[in-house]
């Protein structure tokens, strides 16, 4: 109100100069928090893993559980599976969820309302609750079975207690979020280009290989990235829905820290599992960046 | 017993910022959720009608590491002088945190003036800082529908043969994630040292002698992978397995004397189910053992709750509500109620001592024997 009411010519420049100190301590309560809760521990981890006491007492650099870890197969088939049932569940999510977006983004009527609730509705489900429905539904006996049985089918091979199991509860729980963020990145394709695209002959699939895919690349890998740093370090639905062993990182680190007493390997295994996420998190970040940069 | 749900892993983690008040005992356990009905149901009313002014705040720690945690947190109160905000145990093992005596952060129950303390069953003492309040044993639970009670299996090699005969038919949980695997797994142990569970104690550990007592029971264990269910599959805990019988998934699985019967009994099992104990060896067991924390605020209330639940009233209510059995002697047992259940009673319960032993057969069998499946 009273920026039109005083002198109008201060400029936008100037006005947002002087609003700098507001907004940074506007960021600095969740920075610093962060810093504390996150930032830190990482920190601290690396530090008390790398630098501690070797077998003579002496304390220095050293890699002796670094080296346990990559040196054991136990932990590497546990490394290997995290990393499988990360890399399928991506490629599911991508699948199931583009689809989706696309219908969502470009359908009309009342029938689009309902598909995405339906789409969200995963969001509101805990995945306590999402694994023991898994279990009476997709589980040995569940209603799946009893269904195919009451039309004089066999029995479906249950994937629970495989690692299977968590691969369809972790895309189940993550359909939302990648929906959302795929149809956010939607929004940027004007339906004008694609109108005009069909009026000059395109076919669907021209349509969405060279007008939409181009566009909402950056949707997709943010939309994964997020994806994938939950799925990583994941851990009720591999818990309950998976194998024994191999175990993923998740159920691995709670077991080392709390059934073992082992801190040192657990918090080695949290730094490994830590460095593949960083490693997916560039990407986000990056391509944060460059959409700010492009001035989007 | 330790509680598997994965959820309550998160919960410990949530600092309370509250500080402890008078006359409110703080209550932690690791049990599963039958206990903590058992006592929000019964033991709490009961107490607090006969105390006024006093109750009793209960807690889910989720698992033995959960109250570890809490018994942890006690132990850097007590070097800071401050409140640990915690004054009872339900289920807690004296000898851990590491150091916990020492510090003084565990009353010493035989000292404590407990009016009942010469009622508890002598076998059941591991330790003068925890108090064996209630018991339970692993048993065998099957389908008798499936399977005849005349054919069950009662030996070690007997339940082989029958594994091996009906392949897909028996399975039992991750000896961490829950105690009716975690004992089934250390009778495999048993069975492979000459059935003596003498042969273990806390102070007899070492990494040599682990090795050669575990290394014969994961052969054993691995011998009888291929023949469980799924082709080498582990339930992921005690209720878990309970869950696989009831869907008639598998014909048998160790479950906790208490939990299956109280099972059966709210009807989740049906009154077919079979119960079964080794004869050459039971499957082990042990007693339940609380503890009261010294540098609680409310430490003269918790003992009084201590002394509580070894009353008649209480401990009969192990017996038929719980489906567990008493911590004091039976002599102090209704004589009615002794006849009533001496089928699960038993003689002798082995037992497995935990310490070091726990995470050597723990992570052994994870090493050793859930790895070794060819599934497709």
């Amino acid at each position: 109100m009273s920026e039109t009411a005083g002198p109008a010519a201060t400029p936008l420049a100037v006005r947002a100069e002087r609003r700098r100190p507001v907004g940074l301590l506007l960021v600095a309560a969740p920075v610093l928090l962060m810093a504390w809760l996150i930032i830190w521990p990482i920190i601290s981890a690396i530090i008390r893993t790398m630098w501690r006491p070797d077998a003579t007492g002496n304390v220095g650099f050293n890699l002796s559980s670094y080296a346990f870890f990559f040196s054991d197969q136990y932990s590497l088939n546990n490394l290997f599976i995290t990393l499988w049932t990360t890399g399928v569940c991506a490629a599911l999510l991508l699948l199931i969820c583009l689809p989706i977006a696309i219908y969502l983004r470009f359908a009309t009527g009342r029938l689009p309302t309902y598909v995405q609730a339906l789409a969200i509705f995963p969001l509101f489900v805990p995945s306590i609750i999402l694994a023991y429905a898994f279990i009476r539904v997709l589980g040995p006996n569940g209603m799946v079975d009893i269904l195919l049985n009451s039309v004089g089918l066999p029995k479906i091979d249950t994937p629970y207690l495989s690692p299977w199991g968590p691969v369809i509860g972790l895309v189940w729980d993550n359909i939302p979020l990648t929906v959302l963020i795929l149809l956010a990145g939607l929004g940027s394709v004007p339906t004008a280009a694609i109108e005009a695209a069909r009026d000059v002959g395109a076919r669907r699939m021209q349509v969405f290989w060279y007008i939409i895919l181009p566009r909402i690349g950056n949707s997709i890998l943010v939309a994964l990235s997020f994806a994938v740093l939950g799925i990583f370090s994941a851990f009720t639905l591999p818990y309950i829905l998976g194998p024994a062993a191999p175990e993923m990182m998740g159920p691995f680190m709670q077991r080392t820290f709390r059934d073992l007493y082992d801190p040192l390997n657990a918090m080695t295994q949290a730094v490994i599992t830590f460095g593949f996420c960083i490693a997916f998190g560039l990407f986000y970040v990056r391509s944060v960046a460059r959409n700010q940069g492009g001035g989007a | 017993m330790t509680s598997t749900a994965g959820a309550a892993f998160g919960m410990v983690m949530v600092p309370r910022m509250v500080s402890a008040a008078e006359g409110v005992i703080d209550w932690y356990t690791s049990s599963d959720s039958n206990i903590l009905d058992f006592w929000a149901n019964t033991v709490k009313p009961a107490f607090e009608a006969a105390n006024p002014g006093i109750t009793i705040n209960l807690v889910d720690a989720g698992d033995s590491a959960g109250v570890q945690a809490i018994g942890e947190r006690a132990m850097a109160a007590m070097a800071t002088g401050t409140d640990p905000q915690a004054d009872f145990f339900e289920a807690g093992n004296a000898q851990l945190p590491i150091g916990a005596v020492d510090a003084g952060i565990y009353v010493n129950m035989r000292e404590a003036g407990l009016s009942n303390i010469d009622k508890v069953n002598p076998l059941g003492f591991d330790s003068d800082y925890s108090l064996p309040y209630r018991g339970s044993q692993v048993l065998l639970a099957y389908d008798s529908t499936k399977l005849d009670p005349a054919d069950v299996p009662t030996t070690w090699d007997e339940l082989v043969t029958w594994i091996k005969a009906n392949p897909g038919e028996f399975i039992y949980n991750r000896p961490d994630k829950g105690g009716s695997g975690g004992n089934f797994v250390r009778r495999a142990v048993h069975q492979a040292n000459g059935l003596d569970p003498d042969a273990f104690t806390v102070e007899n550990y070492s990494d040599e002698y682990a090795e050669e007592t575990l290394s014969k029971a994961w052969e054993i264990l691995a011998d009888i992978a291929p023949h469980l269910y799924d082709g080498g599959a582990y339930a992921s805990g005690n209720t878990q397995s309970i869950q696989l019988l009831a869907q008639g998934v598998v014909t048998m699985v160790p479950v906790w004397s208490d939990q299956i019967l109280q099972a059966i009994d709210q009807g989740v099992l049906p009154e077919t189910t079979g119960l079964v104990q080794l004869q050459d060896l039971a499957l082990a067991g042990g007693f339940t053992r609380s503890i009261v924390l010294a540098n609680g605020v409310n430490r003269d209330a918790a003992l009084k709750l201590a002394d509580f639940i070894l009353t008649e009233e209480i401990q009969s209510a192990i017996l038929t509500e719980l489906g567990g059995f008493p911590g004091v002697s039976w002599d102090y047992i209704d004589p009615a109620l002794k006849e009533r259940f001496a089928a699960i009673v038993p003689e002798t319960i082995p037992t497995f001592p935990s310490g070091q032993w726990e995470a050597a057969v723990n992570d052994g069998w994870y090493r050793n024997v859930a790895p070794n499946v060819t599934r497709d």
